[in-house]
């Protein structure tokens, strides 16, 4: 590398045999690849070759494609196969001649006067590369990584679908879980492998860890990759790895999920290094920050509480306007005290003179204002990832309250369709613990029709005692005991009624009442008042959504008809449709445009009636633990001994939407991140700044006994002061953004969403992982610049004047 | 054995492509209490000798030891160790930590050994009141000047009771009366403390009224 000491020999014959050669394989490669259509999976390993230097490595990276050739080979016929050994062959020998056409050999020179003379013991004892460092950090990385992907076997319960394969060992999680569990195992592996290598060669061997990754840490998350795209390896491993398939495949695409996980445990191994080496790399355990504080604290005044209040002003008040604000005052300010001081030094010179010092002073220097924005920078991160994650949280829990609020939490059907009686049933599902409350019902397609429009609709028979323990159905209806009337169709309101109980009701149920002249004139509403209602035998009540009320022109009292073309059995004409009346006893309103638009409920002794049902048709259940739904489905099974019953949970029931909600979050998580990393440049180039700004005093203070340890230490503390600062001012504004939010609402257009305002929901997990992924990446963007301040010899900052 | 032992240190510069030979096979012994003035030429090489035996700067060759102990084989922790124990170093411009007030500048070696705080301030605010400098104290080095400087970067040298101190022009840029107000600061430390020192000049008269004269040049060290 050094072409000072030696001179390179190139001996042309060997040069262009081994070139062409090689040029001939890579042809035959090639050929084969195209032949065997399988450029795609072979890409990646082409790719890795662009890492490969020097022949031998090129040569390994030959060796590394033949498993590849070999997968290629067994699935087509012959002769490809032996185009690409052939090809690999010589594109081998190819590298090896060029190898051996190149020599190198030393300088000749006259001998130096100190020739001879013993060599400085500090040169002597520098070692420049050791393979036990490269095993300790290249075996750490695919240690953790087997370990991430064992665990997840091992601990994931998830992707069993059929109940009797479900593991009953204490170890089992729900792939979640089980996936935080092995990824912080993987985490904690690479990172004691990284601090444990650091610490032993006390030093932070780049090259080492750049190999070890290269050639250990990345074999494994190719093989996940390839894993997919060639058929056979699928064939071979894909059940086995299942889990963790599945695990990668809640992202989206599983690819990206083995790459973030690669990406995140390379990062936790170099952590390991730095702290590994800090700690320990000169020979002795040092974690003391003492004078190395007081230094960095000195460098970067970030937190002086008039610097942090103005940067939140300008977080808080939307970054841009205050910036201009900012700007125009202090130009104004600037030209206004120049006048002054001008005017001043008409009367008083040595007062101007002072006075023009005091505005000197009051410039910043470019490093302070490097400091300015990437304390600023890291702040918006933090800020946006906050605000939108928890406007996300928002639209996700609100969904899911709904989604809850209407529907249970889990569902007991019978593959036998009716359950009957049950009441059995009933008793033995409220007695599964975290079994909370448990509802018959009945349910069905109908149309809905009144005297001017008919609506497909589903229809529920629910028992009014009870329906209420499981579903908030009563949350918003009018009126407010609707539910109750459903057993005593007697107390239904009749329209006139209605009119005065629902005026005060929400506006939703009140826009019913917006009727055109001609339905005013509805026969049914023209009874005489007074009459008792229920003289005669009253109308069964039925219970409407908003939108379908809307829809159907009908308000509280009104009577409609429901037709099922099915309930009458089979004729001899086919199936018979059976229709039957119902006043509107009360109109809900959800907030969810499906619901509001398609149910109506029933009592279900009326649905048992209409639709010739002795039983129930399913037990709605409401569990204690909303996220535990899914493990008490379970138990509920088991408590009912299986067949004919089967249990599902609302997770289940709405997978798609919840699958889709979490993978829109992880992108605009992905897109914010790039805030961070625009951040962490800034950082780089801030920290870079600061260290060419201060060799001097780098040099100055290992002159005064600083070890190179105690220079890394006082650098990171700088970048990691900027990730503090900055966290906790993104954390202070994305707080106050969302309360803002929260309290004071921004107006959503009720066309296209069915929320009145934006909805937050601060989730304190993942606003803290928000802060400190901002610090984490601090203080990976300040190791590099630290590392070389901390190489700074002390006699180049001495010279440098 | 010595209390400083140098044998055949080499110390060349490249520039250019060209090799600058400064130190050419240096061999020297300082005894303990030693106060030894060196001279030389501009540019003979002076504050080179005084960096690699200050272990600075890295010779190309040769060995040192400091009662008895290698001092070229140590490693970065262990050198750093005897940088901020052993030696005592006043550069020839005074390189004071420009964000710290003199105080802080001369607390900083007390404060990298981890001494107490409240100890290491107490120690250097003493320290500069002997040199005449209580009164300067607060201030930053841009606000000092260079007499006042180069007192304060003698304190920060002398803090810690360096077994050697290393001074490189302490006087150079001072007015001769100023310079001799040094000169003789150095003499008592040396007698009262003990402290065995090198002191670099180019005041021929200053230099002979040390007890040892060393000379530098061509690359080698002799009596002078
Ligand atoms: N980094 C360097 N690269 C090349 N040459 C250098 C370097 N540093 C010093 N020199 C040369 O080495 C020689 C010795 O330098 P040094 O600073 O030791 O001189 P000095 O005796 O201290 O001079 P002065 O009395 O002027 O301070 C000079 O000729 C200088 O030009
Ligand atoms: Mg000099």
């Amino acid at each position: 590398m050094r072409s000072a000491e030696r001179q390179t020999d190139y001996r042309l014959g060997p040069l262009w045999v081994g070139g062409t050669l090689a040029g001939v394989g890579a042809l035959l490669l090639g050929w084969a690849l195209t032949v065997l259509g399988a450029w795609g999976p072979a890409s990646v390993g082409l790719a890795l070759s662009a890492f490969g230097f020097g022949p031998l490595l090129q040569a390994l990276q030959g060796l590394g494609l033949l498993p590849l050739v070999r997968a290629m080979g067994e699935t087509t016929a012959a002769s490809p196969g032996a185009l690409l050994w052939a090809g690999a062959g010589l594109w081998l020998l190819g590298w090896g001649v060029v190898a051996a056409g190149i020599r190198h050999r030393p300088r000749e020179e006259a001998p130096s006067p100190a020739q001879g003379a013993p060599l400085h013991g500090r040169l002597q004892a520098e070692r420049d590369f050791s393979w036990a460092t490269l095993l300790t950090y290249g075996g750490g990385i695919l240690a953790a990584e087997l370990t991430v992907v064992l665990l997840q076997t091992a601990l994931s319960a998830g992707v069993r679908l059929t109940e009797a394969a479900e593991r009953s060992g204490p170890f089992s999680l729900p792939p979640a879980g089980a996936f935080l569990v092995a990824l912080l195992a993987g985490m904690g592996v690479a990172f004691l492998a990284g601090a444990l290598g650091a610490a032993r060669a006390r030093r932070l061997a780049a090259p080492e860890a750049t190999l070890g990754i290269l050639y250990l840490g990345l074999p494994l998350p190719i093989f996940f990759t390839l894993l997919h795209a060639i058929p056979s390896l699928s064939i071979t491993f894909g059940p086995r790895l299942r889990e963790v398939t599945y695990v990668a495949g809640l992202l989206g695409r599983p690819e990206l999920g083995y790459w973030l996980v690669f990406t995140g445990l390379v990062l936790t191994l170099v952590l390991g290094i730095t702290v590994g080496f800090v700690l320990a790399g000169s020979g002795r355990v040092d974690a003391r920050m003492g004078y190395e504080l007081f230094v960095a604290r000195r460098h970067l005044e970030v937190f002086r509480p008039r610097f942090l209040l103005k940067l939140l002003g300008v977080l808080l008040l939307g970054i841009l306007p205050p910036i201009v604000l900012f700007a125009v005052v202090r130009a104004a300010q600037a030209a206004v005290e120049r006048t002054r001081i001008r005017m001043l030094g008409l009367q008083d010179p040595l007062k101007a003179a002072e006075a023009l010092h005091r505005l000197k002073a009051k410039e910043q220097s470019p490093t302070q204002t490097m400091t300015t924005l990437s304390v600023g920078g890291v702040g918006v991160g933090v800020m946006a990832l906050i605000i939108v994650m928890s406007v996300m949280s928002g639209f996700e829990g609100d969904l899911q309250d709904k989604i809850l609020g209407i529907n249970a939490h889990a569902v007991v059907y019978s593959y036998e369709g009716e359950i009957e009686p049950y009441e059995g049933v009933l008793g033995d599902i409220r007695k599964v613990p975290g079994v909370a409350a448990a509802t018959p019902f009945i349910m069905n397609e109908v149309m809905v029709a009144s005297e001017g429009n008919v609506s497909g609709a589903i229809i529920k028979g629910v028992d009014p005692a009870t329906v209420t323990t499981v579903t908030s159905l009563d949350r918003d209806i009018v009126p407010r005991d609707a539910i109750q009337h459903l057993a005593h169709p007697e107390e239904i309101l009749h329209r006139g009624d209605a009119l005065g109980g629902a005026v005060a009701g929400p506006e939703a149920a009140g826009e019913g009442h917006g009727l055109p002249e001609s339905l005013q004139d509805d026969p049914i509403i023209e009874l005489p008042r007074g009459e008792a209602p229920g003289a005669a035998a009253p109308l069964p009540g039925i219970l409407l959504g908003s939108e379908l009320a809307h829809s159907l022109k009908v308000v509280v009292g009104d009577r409609v008809s429901v037709v099922s073309p099915l309930a009458g059995g089979l004729g001899p004409q086919g199936p018979i449709p059976r229709s039957a009346a119902f006043r509107v006893a009360g109109v809900f309103h959800t907030g969810m445009y499906e619901y509001d638009s398609k149910f109506v409920y029933i009592l279900l002794q009326e649905a048992q009636r209409f639709f010739n049902v002795k039983g129930a048709l399913g037990v709605e259940l409401k569990v204690d633990d909303v996220d535990d739904a899914r493990r008490i489905s379970r138990r509920v099974l088991t408590a009912l001994e299986g067949y004919p019953y089967r249990v599902k949970d609302w997770g289940e029931m709405n997978q798609n939407l919840f699958a889709a909600l979490r993978l829109e979050k992880l992108v605009m998580a992905i897109i914010l991140s790039i805030i961070s990393i625009v951040a962490a440049g800034l950082i780089v180039a801030t920290v870079t700044m600061l260290v060419l700004e201060k060799r001097k005093e780098i040099s100055v203070l290992k002159a005064l006994g600083v070890p190179d340890g105690g220079i890394l230490k006082i650098f990171l503390a700088e970048g990691l002061q900027i990730g503090v600062a900055g966290g906790a001012l993104g954390l202070g504004a994305g707080l106050a953004w969302c309360w803002f939010i929260a309290k004071v609402g921004i107006k959503l257009d009720p066309e296209v969403y069915y929320i009145p305002s934006l909805p937050v929901r601060i989730e304190w997990g993942q606003t803290a992982l928000a802060v400190v992924i901002a610090v984490l990446v601090s203080f990976f963007a300040s190791i590099y610049p630290a590392l070389k301040a901390s190489r700074v010899e002390p006699v180049e900052g001495l010279k440098a004047e | 054995m010595a209390f400083v032992e140098l044998r055949n240190v080499f110390k060349s510069y490249f520039l250019h492509g060209k090799r600058i030979d400064v130190l050419r096979d240096v061999s020297l012994d300082v005894e303990e209490g030693e106060l030894v003035s060196l001279v030389g030429a501009s540019g003979a090489g002076k504050s080179t000798f005084l960096h690699v035996v200050g272990t600075l700067d890295a010779p190309a060759a040769g060995h040192m030891t400091f009662r008895g102990r290698s001092v070229f084989d140590m490693n970065d922790a262990e050198l750093a160790e005897f940088r901020n124990r052993t030696i005592g170093f006043v550069f020839q411009s005074h390189f004071l930590l420009p964000e710290f007030t003199a105080l802080e500048n001369v607390a900083m070696p007390a404060l990298v050994r981890r001494e107490d705080r409240a100890q290491a301030f107490r120690d250097a605010r003493a320290l500069l009141e002997r040199m005449g400098l209580a009164h300067r104290a607060d201030h930053r080095p841009g606000e000092l000047s260079g007499g006042e400087s180069q007192r304060v970067a003698l304190a920060r040298a002398l803090v810690l009771r360096p077994a050697l101190l290393l001074a490189d022009e302490p006087t150079g840029n001072l007015d001769p009366a100023t310079g001799e107000g040094i000169h003789q600061l150095l003499r008592e430390v040396n007698r009262e403390l003990g402290v065995t020192a090198i002191v670099v000049t180019h005041n021929e008269s200053l230099a002979r009224s040390m007890p040892r004269r060393l000379r530098l040049e061509a690359g080698h060290v002799f009596p002078a």
